[in-house]
């Protein structure tokens, strides 16, 4: 069973991260969506800035402001302000 | 027959837009394009932009916005389109275009599609710009001088 979640990253986040997905390791439980964005600022420094103006997809849908829980295998998604048009 | 939304790498077609936007019955149409502009920032000047999508939800949500022009505006016929990958200075990077019976409704919901798009859809661009070239310094007169 993976151990890992899937981390897409888009825009900014991806010129921070230098790569447009990595995974990254979770308690086979699972974590909240609010501790897996602060582990992600504490592993990769550079993406803090771009986390804390961004919103987060799980699977594809736009995670609210409430806490969601992440399990190993999922795909969580950072969506800095967007810039199309 | 090209789909009401869309992302494409390729060019986006004025034409193929207002072709999209046909029919008989509908007297107002309106087509608004972007185009990339070569505009002065920091780094020299905009020669490209690369537009980066997250194309499932970026879909779906273009999707969204069309159905909800259709039914707010009244459009019988709507074109949600932008470019993904590098698009450069000149070309259009995004057609959004809506055919109704009469001109308000058609300008309102052509307002509504790029605004919406523009806030609302997962798309982001990265500017490549060419650095700005320095005037040449004037030639000096005067002798020449050997270099021993």
């Amino acid at each position: 069973m993976p151990q890992e979640v899937t981390v897409l990253c888009f825009g900014p986040a991806r010129q921070a991260a230098g790569t447009s997905r990595f995974l990254f390791e979770v308690p086979s439980a699972g974590i909240r969506s609010s501790e897996l964005v602060a582990a992600l600022a504490q592993a990769r420094p550079r993406l803090r800035p771009t986390l804390q103006v961004s919103r987060f997809l799980l699977n594809g849908e736009v995670i609210g402001p409430c806490a969601r829980r992440v399990r190993p295998g999922d795909e969580f998604a950072i969506h800095p302000p967007y810039g199309g048009g | 027959m090209m789909s009401a939304v869309r992302l494409s790498p390729r060019r986006l077609s004025y034409w193929a837009a207002l072709a999209e936007l046909g029919g008989p019955a509908l007297g107002g149409v309106v087509l608004f394009a972007g185009r990339v502009r070569p505009d002065r920032v920091p780094g020299g000047r905009v020669v490209a932009l690369d537009y980066d999508a997250h194309v499932g939800p970026a879909l779906r949500r273009l999707e969204e916005i069309a159905s909800i022009a259709r039914r707010r505006y009244g459009a019988r016929r709507v074109v949600l389109w932008h470019r993904v990958g590098r698009v450069q200075v000149g070309e259009v990077s995004v057609i959004a275009g809506a055919a109704c019976g009469h001109r308000a409704q058609a300008f309102a919901a052509a307002r509504y599609l790029i605004d919406e798009l523009k806030a609302t859809v997962p798309l982001w661009k990265t500017v490549r710009a060419r650095p700005a070239r320095r005037p040449r310094p004037p030639l000096r007169r005067g002798r020449a001088r050997s270099a021993d």
